[in-house]
């Protein structure tokens, strides 16, 4: 293999002076307007290269800034007219192509936008890299700072009917992973006839949280046929309650505080927020990631990342709103308190609702500093509590 | 014509792949580090890097190919194909919101609009590499409706998924003839005579390899259903003869819909709730009267059911074994009929690649990846040892979770890339180099002194096939 770059030619089959560079050379020419092939000699001027037929008729006159390196086989210099603007994308495409390495060598020197040594490219390749990586760092800094921002300022900002019908949306998916017998409307608990007085208690309950809270847009709530003590909330103010949060709650208050814990969810829009995000960061990453590691499993990854670290102050700032709430509605909001360190005690295997909500030391302590008991009037009868508590039994 | 100039004969050869596999790999590696760290925007350079290699190696009579296309005009057509595809996605997206007809439409209008769009693309990023490819200092070009093409390619594949893929030939056929068409070196019309037909019979023993099986184990078990249903009607009337006085209804009956007034065996074990399965309690309430006849009786069907799910996951392994086995064979036989039946005007190929060629690509492709596959796995192990190291057994605490994923992460990128590459540098290089070297051109007289025709296309067919991950290269 010979090295084009070098100045030294390689055993030439005539050879001329060394000292002196080659000024003129063979050469293959295609004019751009036919295939037809031209073996031609090319001359080195001052400021141009003339290309001669073997009749000795001039073909063409390049100057040496007129002109750049194409892709060719490594020991071929491949010759063509650079490209000024658009227009000059449909003319002709000339090629001139060099196979003597030292005439090679020489157009190399004169011609400035020929480089054959690379340098030229990988100064272009630097320069991609480097601003690829800058642009980079910055979508990241925008998913994890951009994004969670814009969903936080967008998500009040979302009529209530639209809010609602993207809960519906979610919810046909939400009830889809909840039910996994698909057992349906038997998966609701508070239809049956043994069931309905603990749905009435129920709303008795959340009459009166609805009340103190006047959130301004109407609640659902929903009792569900699941062990794990949790409840959810989805855009448009759709309450999932778990049959296990009724079965751990030993007081109407403690139950009065879950809810309102969830109200906090519905009132700081905290679902669409979370829709909003994780469609941004799809959009984000799933769009300009190519296909080459399936832009899917990085952008989950990336969410869970998210999630871990947002979920937090979310979790902190409905456990206020919830214990707010319970003052003003006159429960007993250390009744939330003494839910949450139930719960923290024993997590039901497969949920990771424990990992998703702050350390349960700090979130009881924070509940009990906001609780201040006032105008206590009891939720529910004795009778009716013990009827929510059967809810699910029918 | 004048034959001036050129160097190869008319008959056979003329073609020569000049590039050395160490330089291909040396590319990209490269382009892979450089994608991990641009989340994958470098891939237009990697990708411009890898066809100017192939290109520029792959010498035609004594003249290499070129490709003129750059980066830069890639990255412009991705640009343009998400501002077409996000009012798009957005539609969708809005439409699926809606709880209507139109909310349960849109995941099959997205699919089949984005199927279409697919098609469109690729057309046009044919178009686009077609007219990035110089030879002898003219550039190729295409014409023809990227909508037609898309509209025939869907036509087509629905065709070829309704008939099991018989159709397939005569998709390739038909599309290739109608790409070949409008394909032009110059003023110099291509064609595309390879015979559908033709290649339907060369493949039609991989297809039965693939099917037979399959159909066995259907046909097997829908013959062991009906010989259930009936026996299980003839068995009726003697079972009831042998349960004198037990007075229950057909099994067939108990099996679709056991209610606590007709089956006895409920009424017996007092939970008429436990109505799940006919069956087994239909051989509970036996028990107590012919416990022998019965529970050979069943142990037999058992048997008989077994034995036809063993043979239903047999021919399924079977099927499976074959279409993996045969798919080297496919691709090489694919690829030499493809290129065979190409044409400019006089200018034939004519394609011998050998299939064992391919078996060897994709056996190198294996032994490449299982060894990279350990190395991925010490590198893991390592990474969960500093993990552990670091965060303790706190494992479920919040910087223990986001560390977690972030190796995780970080492994997932890295052995996709690495895989993406193994196979680039093997299969596809492969596939390229054997493919060409394999060709015979004859009637090269037709390629000298063609007139220039065509410009330059963008590349939006580039962007969109990018962004709507339809592959090609």
């Amino acid at each position: 293999m010979t090295d084009i770059t070098s100045s030294v030619p390689s055993v030439p089959p005539v050879p001329p002076p060394p000292a002196a560079p080659p000024s003129s050379g063979a050469g293959l020419y295609f004019d751009g307007r036919t295939s037809t092939r031209h073996e031609v000699t090319v001359t080195l001027g001052d400021g141009t290269m003339r290309i001669a037929g073997g009749d000795g008729a001039v073909l063409a006159e390049w100057g040496y800034n007129e002109i750049e390196a194409m892709a060719a086989p490594e020991k071929v210099l491949r010759i063509g007219r650079r490209h000024h603007n658009h227009h000059d994308l449909a003319a002709p495409l000339e090629r001139l192509e060099i196979l003597d390495s030292a005439f090679a060598a020489e157009i190399d020197r004169r011609a400035e936008y020929i480089d054959r040594t690379g340098a030229l490219a990988r100064h272009h390749r630097n320069a991609v890299v480097l601003w690829t990586v800058a642009a980079t760092a910055c979508l990241v800094l925008a998913a994890y700072f951009a994004i969670p921002a814009l969903a936080g300022r967008l998500a009040p900002l979302i009529p209530f009917p639209i809010e609602r019908r993207l809960g519906d949306t979610v919810n046909v998916q939400i009830l889809a992973t909840l039910d996994k017998n698909h057992s349906g409307e038997a998966f609701e608990c508070g239809h049956k006839l043994g069931e309905v007085p603990g749905r009435q208690a129920l709303d008795k309950i959340m009459q009166r949280l609805q009340d103190a809270a006047a959130l301004g847009f109407p609640l659902r709530t929903i009792v569900v046929r699941r062990k794990e003590a949790n409840a959810i909330t989805l855009p448009g103010g759709l309450i999932y309650i778990f049959q296990g949060a009724i079965d751990k709650a030993s007081t109407p208050d403690e139950l009065a505080g879950v809810i309102s814990h969830e109200m906090g969810h519905a009132a700081h829009h905290d679902g669409t927020k979370a829709v909003l995000q994780s469609g941004g960061l799809s959009f984000l990453f799933g769009m300009l990631l190519g296909d080459f590691v399936g832009g899917g499993a990085v952008v989950i990854s990336a969410k869970t990342i998210m999630q871990l670290t947002y979920s937090r102050e979310v979790e902190a700032a409905a456990d206020a709103y919830g214990a707010v709430l319970m003052n003003k509605a006159g429960g007993d909001a250390h009744g939330l308190a003494t839910f949450l360190a139930k719960i923290g005690g024993a997590t039901e295997p497969g949920m990771t609702i424990l990992l998703d909500h702050p350390l349960t030391n700090a979130r009881v302590a924070a509940v009990n500093k906001l609780a201040a008991p006032q105008d206590l009037r009891p939720f529910l009868t004795n009778q009716e509590w013990t009827a929510l508590k059967r809810m699910c039994s029918g | 014509m004048s034959s001036e100039g050129v160097s190869g004969t008319e008959t056979g050869g003329g073609v020569r792949f000049l590039g050395v596999d160490r330089d291909y790999w040396r590319l990209l590696i490269r382009g892979a580090v450089l994608l991990a760290f641009t989340l994958g925007i470098y891939r237009f350079w990697l990708l411009t890097d890898i066809r100017r290699f192939l290109w520029s190696n792959s010498e035609v009579s004594g003249e290499a190919l070129e490709y003129s296309g750059t980066p830069q005009e890639l990255l412009i057509g991705f640009m343009m194909a998400i501002v077409i595809l996000v009012p798009i996605y957005t539609g969708f997206f809005l439409a699926a919101l809606d709880l209507g007809t139109l909310g349960q439409l849109s995941s099959g209008l997205a699919f089949v609009a984005l199927a279409v769009l697919g098609q469109y693309a690729i057309y046009r990023a044919r178009r686009y590499r077609l007219t990035r490819t110089v030879f002898r200092g003219l550039r190729f070009h295409q014409e023809g409706s990227a909508w037609l093409y898309a509209f025939w390619s869907i036509f087509w594949w629905t065709l070829t998924i309704l008939t099991l893929g018989l159709a397939y030939p005569f998709q390739l056929a038909s599309l290739e003839r109608y790409k070949m068409r409008k394909t032009y070196y110059g003023e110099l019309a291509g064609s595309f005579v390879g015979s559908g037909w033709r290649l339907f019979l060369r493949g039609l023993p991989m297809w039965l390899a693939l099917f037979v099986p399959l159909a066995l184990a259907v046909g097997v078990a829908v013959a062991e259903v009906d010989v259930h249903a009936i026996g299980a009607a003839m068995a009726a009337p003697r079972e009831g003869a042998s349960e004198s006085g037990q007075g229950g209804a057909p099994p067939t009956t108990q099996r679709q819909a056991p209610t606590p007034s007709t089956n006895p065996g409920s009424v017996d074990s007092g939970t008429p709730g436990r109505s799940g399965s006919g069956s087994s309690s239909q051989s509970n309430q036996n028990n107590q009267k012919d416990q022998n006849n019965q529970g050979t009786q069943k142990y037999q069907n058992l048997d008989q059911a077994g034995g036809v799910v063993a043979f239903a996951i047999l021919m399924g392994i079977v099927s499976v074994l074959a279409g993996v086995g045969m798919f080297p064979a496919f691709q090489a036989m694919v690829l030499r009929w493809q290129l065979s039946g190409v044409r400019f005007g006089e200018f034939a190929l004519l394609c011998k690649l050998r299939t064992r060629d391919i078996y060897k690509a994709y056996l190198r492709f294996l032994g490449t990846a299982l060894i990279f596959s350990v190395v991925i796995a010490m590198v893991g192990s390592t990474g969960a040892v500093i993990v552990k190291a670091i965060v303790g057994d706190n494992l479920s605490s919040g910087p223990g979770q986001i560390m977690i994923t972030g190796v995780l992460l970080v492994l997932y990128v890295i052995s996709m890339l690495g895989y993406s590459t193994i196979y680039r540098g093997t299969v596809e290089l492969a596939l390229w180099r054997k493919g060409f070297e394999s060709l015979q051109l004859s009637g090269l007289s037709a390629l000298e002194n063609v007139k220039a025709s065509g410009k330059p296309a963008s590349a939006l067919g580039e962007g969109l096939v990018d962004a709507l991950h339809v592959g090609g290269f």
